[in-house]
């Protein structure tokens, strides 16, 4: 690196560090109950995806537009409530989001009053950073679940229903070769590997591919995408082995976890990361978060990928964004009590896949992740392609008056779903 | 479940039980009784979606099918309390929505079922119970922090789940597995637990006494956990809790006795499917609870039983993830159901009018004939009190 390169790194780096110690400021002006989160973030930036920085930095624009008399009478009703709730008097942390801070908030009997300031403050805010100019046309995304052949699901049609529009069809020919198509491409047809990369579309984030387990097939080819965020949960074993010893020493006692995870969000985990993230420090703070958050992603490898799949909606507001549940074993004897404990180090048994089991979860797992990508504005430019490979079928939600013509009597190849759901994407 | 290994838990509960009472003879004996008898069984978070309702129903045919035909149901139930499990039990039990440490750090603050019946009518220690599958609980739930009542009115609270999931953990921590052929690897486990000088250490606590094993019944306990682990059926905790509970029941019919149950706590970790079977489960104990109570003398005929999830879980959809959790300020996630069964039902009938968690408790209370409780909830309906 050059001489002058160097001076305007550092130049940049001072810079942001000026810009993150203005939105510090900006937070202070927020009542305390509102600051936790706001504040981790800042804290976190460098682990922050695109997405959530141009958020965050929309939302901080909103609040410093607010004259101090104006954001006075906005905040007013909210400190009355933290004044009601004795906010002054609790252990709180104004840092950080903490168990304790979330314990002490849901005990209070105003939590759902103060709920609803919150969001009343919050999108007042918001509101008023969002962007004025004409709204240009968003990008059409995709959101596509697989359902491996190993899961014996339930027929279509007695699913329950994900969305008024969802269209169901038959595939003709294997519908496994239908994930590879869509994100390989085919000869003249790119996928979404090369239509979201990073190169292409300027975000580092734009395509993630989750896997409960590679070793069912690669999802793509090869090439593989460097620039793809790829989450596996079976390459990540030795992680979550390690993750798990250690979030299984926390104590019944919620400032001494808050202490203990506080710990390991630090602890330098390379030695366990699998090579795919270990350059990755964004993706890999996210997995650690991932972990720290619960709901199952440490041990039950379809929970991990709706749990993932979720977050990553939520965070980084993918174009294109792949989803591919397994099989779970069976809890063995004695494990179904200890469910939080690494079932291989407790028992001996060989592991038993539990194939019925597992569709029961994946099919409702598979159903949140397409809930939980209808929750955002996107959702109005979202595909939703859900693929069972068992039945040969899948479900396609695709944005009002943009279905494609099938029918449930015609069976539909692969090539002309590839056809058309890349024509959807590239328009 | 296969009849030998229940045979073999049923004894494990049977010893623990006969090594409690032991210890306690000369309290037993000053007791006095109430011939009234109140059972209340919790059952961790379903969705109604999930048991009274379309589609629901395949979980809980005996709950639907045998027991609703008698009993006084009451398909709305509020949760207007801190939808946590240590705040829903105590919230329950006081009459009084909780608001205290989630993880059972301290007493409830008002006081509990127990020591208002221990107090008012003079019943001894082995008269309440608290047995509880839920790790979430602490042995302080049994008594409350109010200065005129407290520990010396409490309820004996056990955690029979605790003791196997301690055992299996300490094993593992150990670098010790759960083989195969011989499953007995776990059993120096469960009998050191048992070895140690204080339950409490385990979850385990019978109102803070000392509980030190005598040489006779530790070696009574340690064959029954020998038979224990060389089956091969899976072990499910609530199936250990009620069989303890049953032993409790034969044993010393106490007067009010609540079980919790908590396998379809699995929820948390993601799995529909086991979460479901934790559901078949409790449908199937709570059958076989009241089958207990028609068939023990004691309780036959005079018995009262109350079954009821602790909430419901979130809605599909949630920013809190839909059946995974319980936090939700939805009615998916507050309004429940309850059955009542047995002794106080006026007749088999629908009380559609809703109810509150806090109703529990004055109402068990006018069953035990105790006034002048300042309580805010109000008696149930349809009940003879």
């Amino acid at each position: 690196m050059t001489r002058t390169a160097i001076n305007e790194s550092r130049a940049g780096e001072a810079e942001e560090r000026a810009t993150l110690a203005g939105y510090k400021r900006l937070v202070a002006r927020l009542p305390v109950t509102m600051r936790p989160s706001l504040t981790q973030q800042i804290n976190a930036w460098e682990s922050l995806f695109p997405y959530e920085r141009n958020r965050l930095a929309a939302f901080l624009r909103g609040l410093d537009s607010f004259q101090q008399p104006a954001l006075d009478s906005l905040v007013r009703p909210l400190l009355a409530l933290e004044e009601k709730m004795g906010v002054a008097r609790w252990t709180f942390s104004q840092t950080g989001d903490t168990m304790e801070n979330a314990s002490q908030l849901a005990r209070s009997e105003h939590y759902a009053e103060w709920r609803r300031e919150v969001q009343r403050i919050f999108e007042a805010i918001d509101s008023a950073g969002r962007d004025k100019a004409e709204p240009h046309a968003l990008p059409m995304r995709l959101v596509l679940i697989l359902l491996p052949k190993s899961l014996p699901v339930a027929p279509l049609a007695e699913w329950k229903p994900w969305d008024p529009r969802g269209q169901i069809f038959h595939i003709a020919g294997d519908a496994g070769s239908l994930s590879k198509l869509l994100v390989d491409g085919a000869p003249g047809m790119p996928g979404i590997g090369s239509l979201f990369n990073s190169a292409s579309s300027g975000d580092s984030s734009a395509l993630w591919l989750i896997d409960a387990d590679v070793r069912q097939g690669e999802i793509a080819g090869q090439p593989a995408y460097p620039d793809a965020c790829c989450l596996d949960y079976a390459l990540l074993k030795g992680f979550r082995d390690e993750f798990l010893a250690q979030v299984n020493t926390v104590p019944k006692n919620i400032e001494a976890t808050d202490q203990t995870l506080a710990a390991m969000r630090r602890q330098d985990w390379d030695k366990w990361l699998p090579a795919e993230l270990k350059g990755q420090p964004r993706l890999r703070n996210f997995v650690i978060e991932l972990f720290l958050s619960g709901n199952g992603a440490l041990i039950f490898s379809n929970a991990f990928v709706e749990w993932a799949a979720s977050e990553a909606l939520r965070r980084a507001r993918p174009r294109a964004l792949v989803a591919r549940f397994g099989l779970r074993s069976k809890p063995k004897p004695f494990t179904g009590i200890a469910i939080f404990e690494n079932q291989q180090r407790i028992s001996a048994l060989p592991d038993v896949d539990d194939p019925e089991g597992s569709a029961i979860d994946a099919l409702i797992l598979a159903r949140y992740i397409w809930l939980a990508a209808a929750r955002y504005p996107e959702a109005g430019q979202t595909l939703c392609l859900c693929v069972s490979e068992y039945r040969n079928a899948a479900c396609i939600i695709a944005p009002q008056g943009k279905g494609p013509a099938w029918t449930p009597d015609r069976p539909v190849t692969p090539e002309e779903v590839q056809a058309w759901i890349m024509g959807q994407l590239s328009s | 479940m296969d009849v030998t290994r229940r045979d073999v838990m049923k004894a494990a509960a049977a010893l623990l039980v006969d090594q409690w009472a032991a210890s306690r003879l000369s309290a037993a004996a000053s007791e006095r009784r109430s011939n009234r008898k109140v059972i209340v069984v919790a059952c961790g978070g379903m969705r109604r979606e999930d048991s009274f309702a379309e589609g629901g129903f395949e979980n809980i045919p005996r709950l639907n099918s045998e027991l609703l035909p008698q009993a006084a149901f009451f398909p709305f139930v509020r949760n207007s309390g801190v939808t946590s499990h240590y705040n829903t039990i105590s919230s329950i039990l006081t009459g009084n929505w909780q608001r205290v440490d989630d993880w059972g750090k301290t007493a409830p603050a008002s006081p509990t079922l127990f020591e208002f019946l221990r107090k008012r009518m003079g019943l001894a220690q082995n008269q309440a119970w608290l047995i509880s599958s839920n790790k979430a609980l602490t042995s302080r739930i049994g008594a409350s922090s109010v200065r005129d009542f407290g520990p010396a009115y409490g309820a004996n609270v056990i955690f029979p789940k605790q003791l196997l999931i301690n055992a299996v953990v300490h094993a593992a921590a150990q670098g010790r597995a759960v083989h195969s052929a011989d499953r007995s690897s776990v059993q120096p486990e469960i009998e050191a637990m048992l070895n140690r000088d204080n339950y409490d250490g385990l979850g385990w606590s019978v109102s803070g006494e000392n509980s030190s094993l005598d040489t006779l019944t530790l070696g009574a306990i340690q064959q029954a956990i020998d038979e224990l682990v060389r089956t091969n059926a899976p072990v499910t905790g609530d199936e250990f809790t009620f069989l303890v509970s049953a032993e409790v029941m034969r044993r010393f019919a106490p007067s009010l006795l609540t079980i919790t149950f908590s396998d379809m706590e699995v929820a948390h970790f993601g799995s529909y499917s086991l979460h479901l079977g934790g559901i078949r489960t409790v449908d199937r104990l709570v059958h076989e609870l009241w089958a207990q109570v028609q068939a023990i003398p004691a309780y036959n005929g005079k018995t009262t039983m109350f079954v009821l999830p602790e909430f419901g879980r979130d809605l599909d959809g949630s920013t809190t993830n839909g059946f995974f959790n319980h936090r939700q300020n939805s009615d998916s996630t507050r309004v429940t159901w309850m059955m009542c069964l047995g002794d106080a039902v006026r007749k088999a009938q629908i009380l559609e009018n809703p109810i509150e968690h806090t109703d529990l408790c004055p109402t068990i209370a006018r069953l035990f004939e105790i006034k002048n409780l300042d309580l805010p909830g109000k008696p149930l309906p349809g009940l003879w009190i």
